[in-house]
């Protein structure tokens, strides 16, 4: 008797026709003009394109930090909230890893209290967790350390660890490496990709960085707010 | 503005106050020529030829020709009543002080052009002038007939005038130091032979002598250790021999034994020293403002320094616009406290004077250099204050403001081994809490200032209120004082057998300490007792015990404001003398609560060592006694304990706008100055606060980390504002307190817990505001801001 394996691929977000209008004195700015997007569990996207194409505001809609003017935005099926701060910061918490470039760890906390304090305002402090995911970056000699006492690459690390403590779904990234060398910025995607997939968790990361596709599995060009290549890495 | 317009008002009040009363008491032709030196008999009257032998032997003896006498005048001053008529038909006796006046070239009655005074001085033995103060409450005008009495004696006299007395400006009935209210007591000035007739005294007779001496003679000043009259006292003690020779119940004093003239003095002394300290503390408390203010304006402004800096804008061309601020602001906050002060403060001033004291507030202008005085300070505190924020704006490093990372600043390395242990939440909020010490040190020190504006109200209002109405209300088991001539308490001791009243018998006599021209009184009590109804009048023993009778030296009490001038302590023998007599006793307790200061003797003690038996008698009536004019027929003067604590309650109540707006003013500059100190926080933790909320962190749990921080801060700021308005209350009354006038500050927990909470409440409501700021934070611009 001959099996046949269909490799069942879950749809985690979909977007369509969303727009991201500006109201300014010179006018009216279109950062995102019709964007169709389907997310897949597991994918690992890039958004790459010249500034002022629309990728942070694709991201930032994403992530439910900014509320398209208009199109539809589904996650896990389900329409995430818009125009509401607090249902969207539930969203975020509930679904969304969030890494910047400026790694933006709370500098009066060590490294494990940086992991620990989201846990905390999240609901539920889980320090073994916390251990664990500082070792899954390479970090576990540096938990009781401050941020100014470790290298940028350290702290982008602890920011990853950080962006994954209470297991979010989808984890987005804005120039994550922008602030790092050639050499740091491989290293941390490396870790990324490899806690992601250990944690089973999709990225999307926005970059100008065209070196990084190769931690991708997906890469999507936009310019002037729309789509304009989707393709497989 | 508040500073310099409430250090223009108060400095007026202080400048106002201490001229107006150097003007009354001139001796000139507008002044009242206020006496120099008393010469007093406190057991009875001189008959004519004693007071002009007595006035012979003072000028033949008198001591020094640098200070020559001018006059030496008797006059007879009698304690009385005023009956006075009621719309009902039905009469009511209002204790009064009839002064006879002979000559009247000294203590002359004061009548200025104004709308209070008015007619002439008595001329005939029928005529009458009426203090201004009692006119309005007795509803009298030129021309009306009152019936008053003294002694005996009650005739009918026809008001000529209305006018003010320098031993009377102070409007007090005798034992009392609040203010009268109006037409509960009563002063005259008749013709010395009105007041015979009315008595029933010979001619000439007297039982003071006005002594006035060339010029104004300084005396010693009871607030100050220094002998600022050593001259005048040498007079004095010179005179005191004299006179004492000839009767040695004689006693002398200058100035400061007059309470009126004492009072004023005091009031204009504690003006002129508190003044400039509250002008400084609201100025102090305006600059730390300022600079907390500028230091958020920078922090707003760190990233257009930090680019102008990244263009070539020189540090030298940043830092004057930031000195420059606070000038601008201070100039404007100056001419608006100038203006304030001037056209507000000052006549708000002089109208809580006029309601207080009853005495126009003539010839009083703001004093221009105490105006350029407090501007120039204010001035140079505010600029001061922009020195510092202006150094840092620029000194911002251009690199870390435009990464963000001017703002990152570590709590210390205790705190965060003590808070490493705690929740993290927790943890991150004290360390946030404690990041700017310094800053937190300037909030505290300026919220402490301003739970003292407030605190020093409350305290002082307390401790007055306990005070007066301690010793008039729960202390004093009697309804009425009736004062005698001595000798004739048993007239009213029998009236009050046949109606079967308690009464106990009162002596008090004015006495000082042996060696110290100062005044106190010396009290003959019955029953000593710490509470209860056993004793007419209770007292407060705060150290030893009370009294036994009959001991050799007599033992006695002496009150905390005694022991803290002159340092007397239970166990010891002092002395103290009337007139020329010295009386020695034991200390074998400590009270408190008098005002005045006192000593304490079993009457019976006192009674042989001053051979009188009872200056007044202590009487308490049952519910519904029915009161007559029996008693003021009997007795020279009648003081009534309602009408003491309703007069204590009124002085509160025309005080309480005046309270309030200090108060208010309190409460404002602890909002603006936590306002300032907890959005600064904030505004510096946006980073913070924003990543949090981009990871998902709900505004509920930033609420509460903000809430424990904003209540750490109010309750450790409320806490400390309640120590540091306890003990600069305490402070402030220590410099003001005097002989005659000593009170302390007692630390009501009540109020203290009250500063806490003010502090704690602002502190907290300020939360709402904090997380509306976050609530409302634009997460798109945070984000970019980040990515920049």
């Amino acid at each position: 008797m001959n099996h046949v394996v269909v490799q069942m691929t879950v749809t985690l977000l979909t977007i369509n026709d969303m727009k991201r209008y500006y109201e300014m004195v010179s006018g009216t700015v279109k950062a995102l003009d019709g964007v169709d997007l389907e997310v897949k569990e597991g994918e690992r996207i890039i958004l790459l394109g010249p500034s002022g194409s629309g990728k942070t505001t694709l991201l930032n809609c994403i992530a439910a930090l900014d509320s398209p003017t208009a199109g539809t935005y589904s996650f896990e099926g389900k329409e995430v909230p818009r125009n509401a701060p607090e249902e969207m910061t539930t969203f975020r918490r509930e679904n969304i890893g969030y890494v910047f470039q400026f790694f933006n760890l709370l500098q009066d906390l060590t490294v494990i209290e940086n992991i620990l304090l989201i846990q905390e305002l999240a609901g539920g402090r889980d320090e073994k967790r916390a251990r664990e995911l500082l070792a899954l970056v390479g970090l576990e000699a540096e938990v009781d350390r401050f941020p100014t006492e470790i290298s940028g690459g350290q702290q982008q690390r602890v920011a990853i660890a950080r962006s994954l403590a209470k297991k979010p779904k989808l984890l987005l990234g804005d120039e994550l490496t922008g602030n790092l060398d050639t050499k740091t910025s491989s290293m941390v995607m490396e870790v990324l990709v490899k806690a992601c997939e250990a944690e089973g968790i999709t990225t999307v990361f926005v970059t100008h960085d065209e070196s990084l596709i190769r931690y991708a599995t997906r890469v999507i060009r936009l310019d002037s707010g729309i789509v304009i290549t989707d393709q497989d890495a | 503005m508040v500073g310099v317009m409430s250090g223009i008002a108060f400095g007026h009040y202080a400048h106002m106050t201490t001229n107006m009363y150097s003007d009354i008491y001139k001796d000139s032709e507008e002044g009242v020529n206020l006496a120099d030196v008393w010469v007093e008999n406190p057991r009875g009257v001189w008959e004519y030829t004693e007071s002009d032998t007595l006035c012979e032997e003072i000028s033949l003896q008198w001591s020094d020709a640098d200070l020559p006498m001018v006059e030496c005048e008797p006059r007879l001053i009698l304690d009385g009543l005023l009956f006075d008529t009621e719309e009902n038909g039905s009469q009511r006796l209002v204790p009064a002080v009839w002064h006879g006046i002979d000559e009247g070239y000294v203590d002359r009655v004061w009548m200025p052009e104004d709308s209070c005074c008015n007619g002439r001085l008595a001329v005939e033995s029928n005529e009458i002038v009426l203090d201004a103060h009692a006119v309005d409450g007795l509803g009298v005008e030129l021309g009306d007939t009152i019936s008053i009495g003294a002694g005996q004696g009650k005739m009918n006299f026809t008001i000529v005038g209305f006018g003010y007395h320098p031993m009377h400006l102070y409007f007090a009935a005798p034992g009392s130091i609040v203010p009268a209210e109006s037409g509960k007591f009563a002063t005259g000035y008749l013709t010395s032979e009105g007041l015979e007739s009315l008595a029933n005294v010979s001619s000439g007779t007297s039982n003071m002598l006005l002594i006035d001496i060339l010029g104004s003679p300084d005396y010693d000043l009871q607030s100050t250790d220094d002998n600022e009259g050593e001259e005048l006292a040498e007079i004095i003690d010179s005179m005191l021999i004299t006179v004492t020779d000839i009767d040695s119940s004689t006693i002398v004093y200058d100035r400061s034994g007059v309470e009126s003239v004492e009072f004023l003095r005091a009031d204009a002394e504690g003006a002129m020293k508190t003044y400039p300290v509250i002008t400084g503390m609201l100025v102090i408390v305006a600059g730390i403002t300022i600079f907390l203010s500028l230091q958020r304006l920078i922090q707003s402004q760190a990233r257009e320094i930090a680019i102008l800096r990244t263009l070539g804008i020189p540090r030298s061309a940043i830092m004057p616009s930031y000195i420059l601020a606070p000038a601008v602001i201070g100039l404007y906050g100056t001419i608006l406290g100038i203006l304030g002060g001037i056209f507000l403060g000052a006549p708000a001033m002089e109208s809580v004077y006029e309601t207080v004291f009853g005495i126009p507030a003539i010839g009083g202008s703001t004093v221009n250099s105490s105006i350029l005085e407090i501007s120039a300070i204010t001035m140079l505190l505010v600029m001061f204050s922009g020195i510092w924020p202006a150094w840092q704006a620029a000194n911002l490093d251009p690199l870390k403001v435009l990464r963000g990372q001017h703002e990152v600043k570590l709590s210390s390395k205790t705190i965060q081994k003590f808070t490493s242990r705690l929740p993290t939440t927790i943890g991150l909020t004290i360390r946030s809490s404690t990041r700017k010490p310094i800053r937190l040190v300037f909030t505290f020190f300026a919220v402490g200032l301003s739970m003292l504006i407030l605190g020093s109200m409350l305290f002082m209002m307390d401790s007055m209120e306990d005070l007066f109405l301690g010793n008039a209300g729960e202390n004093s088991n009697w309804d009425q004082q009736a004062i005698v001539f001595p000798g004739m308490e048993d007239a009213i001791t029998e009236w009050a057998d046949e109606n079967a009243l308690d009464y106990e018998l009162l002596l008090t006599m004015p006495a000082s300490p042996d060696g110290d021209s100062r005044q106190l009184v010396a009290m003959g009590l019955d029953v000593f007792s710490t509470s209860g109804n056993e004793a007419m009048q209770t007292l407060n023993l705060v150290e030893g015990s009370l009294p036994s009778e009959g001991t050799d030296p007599p033992e006695a009490l002496v009150d905390e404001g005694i022991q803290h001038f002159l340092g007397w302590g239970v166990g010891e023998v002092q002395s103290i003398r009337f007139g020329s007599q010295a009386v020695d006793f034991k200390i074998v307790g400590i009270t408190e609560g008098e005002i005045a200061r006192t000593v304490y003797f079993h009457r019976a003690d006192l009674a042989a060592e001053v051979d009188l038996e009872a200056t007044s008698v202590l009487l308490s009536y049952p519910d519904g006694f029915g009161q007559t004019t029996d008693l003021g027929d009997m007795s020279i003067g009648i003081i009534d304990k309602q009408e003491t604590i309703d007069a204590m309650e009124s002085l509160m109540e025309t005080q309480q706008a005046f309270f309030i707006a200090i108060q208010f003013l309190g409460i404002v500059i602890a909002i603006v100055v936590l306002f300032n100190t907890l959005i600064i926080n904030l505004a510096e933790r946006d980073l913070e606060l924003a990543t949090l909320r981009v990871l998902g962190a709900p505004i509920k749990r930033i609420g509460s980390m903000m809430l424990g921080e904003h209540f750490a801060i109010g309750l450790i700021g409320g806490v400390l504002g309640a120590i540091f308005s306890i003990l600069g209350t305490q402070w402030m009354i220590s410099q003001l307190v005097q002989w005659s006038f000593y009170f302390k500050v007692n630390a009501d927990p009540l109020i203290s817990s009250y500063l806490v909470a003010i502090v704690l409440f602002i502190s907290v409501a300020l939360t709402p505001l904090g997380m509306w700021r976050v609530y409302r934070m634009d997460l798109v611009e945070k984000v970019k801001d980040f990515s920049n």
